[in-house]
């Protein structure tokens, strides 16, 4: 029976120049020492360390941005009729948000992430309260707070301020979880 | 030739202590580092239940926690760096 030189499986007995040349053992390349382990578990380590520090830099830095919040006039706030909503960006463009009217003519807005998994929510006439579509989830209009599903604290809140007739944005507020977790 | 046999007896038993002596001293080794690997997987666990916390945590803007969450993945990193350099079986 001949064996075939270049066979992947019998390379270490392949007698040909080049594998000669460049002999390493194929078993061993893929087998870990106890010591190279604990040193991946080690590195591993201080990569989750760096993980979480970063996140964590990471939002206080914005949280000291978003402290110096500047406000900003909601565009077409003023003619919004009473049990109807509407959408705009605060503070930033990416910061997507909605603004209530609720039947009694007052003002409240909210960030339009839902609290679950930030899915946006949107004011549902009918039932005079905030929606999630994706989960079924509901917020109250005035408060922002949890109505039922699976949200875990209310929505961010906007506060706003009427300047000569205009509605302002002034401030963004995280709520607390409301079951603690 | 019998106080030559009776020496030979004594080498052999002599080398069977030993070896018995390498052979226990060897399952200790491997007790100490299997007991290091499980204590390391243990705590990269608890450092990735530590940064999934400390996500959730900075995107639901609960400043105050992520402190405590940091340091408390710190320590566990320490522990670790420990477990690596300091805590080694014996050699015998």
């Amino acid at each position: 029976m001949t064996k075939n030189a270049s066979d992947e499986s019998d390379v270490r007995t392949a007698t040909a120049p080049y594998q000669a040349e460049f002999p390493y053992e194929r078993d061993e390349e893929a087998q870990v020492t106890r010591r190279e382990f604990c040193n991946f578990l080690g590195l591993t380590s201080a990569a989750l360390f760096v993980g979480a520090a970063g996140f964590a830099a990471k939002a206080k830095l914005d949280a000291r941005e978003s402290e110096a919040l500047s406000a900003a006039h909601i565009e077409g706030a003023e003619t919004l009729a009473p049990n109807s909503s509407l959408n705009f960006s605060y503070p930033t463009e990416r910061d997507s948000a909605i603004l209530v009217r609720t039947a009694d003519g007052s003002y409240h807005a909210y960030g339009q992430k839902c609290t679950h998994l930030s899915c946006p929510v949107y004011y549902s006439r009918d039932q005079q309260r905030l929606e999630c579509p994706c989960h079924e989830g509901a917020f109250d209009a005035a408060t922002g707070n949890v109505l039922y599903g699976p949200p875990p604290r209310a929505l961010d809140t906007i506060e706003v301020e009427s300047r000569d007739g205009q509605v302002w944005a002034v401030g963004r507020t995280a709520a607390r979880p409301e079951n603690g977790g | 030739m019998d106080k030559f046999g009776r020496w030979a007896e004594l080498l052999r038993g002599r080398k069977m202590e030993a070896d018995l002596s390498k052979q226990r001293s060897k399952a200790g080794q491997a007790a100490v580092w299997q007991a290091r690997l499980i204590m390391l997987v243990m705590i990269n666990i608890a450092q990735l239940w530590i940064l999934a916390a400390t996500v959730d945590a900075a995107l639901a803007r609960h400043y105050s926690v992520l402190l405590p969450l940091v340091v408390a993945s710190g320590v566990c990193l320490l522990i670790t760096l420990s477990i690596i350099k300091w805590w080694r079986p014996t050699r015998s």
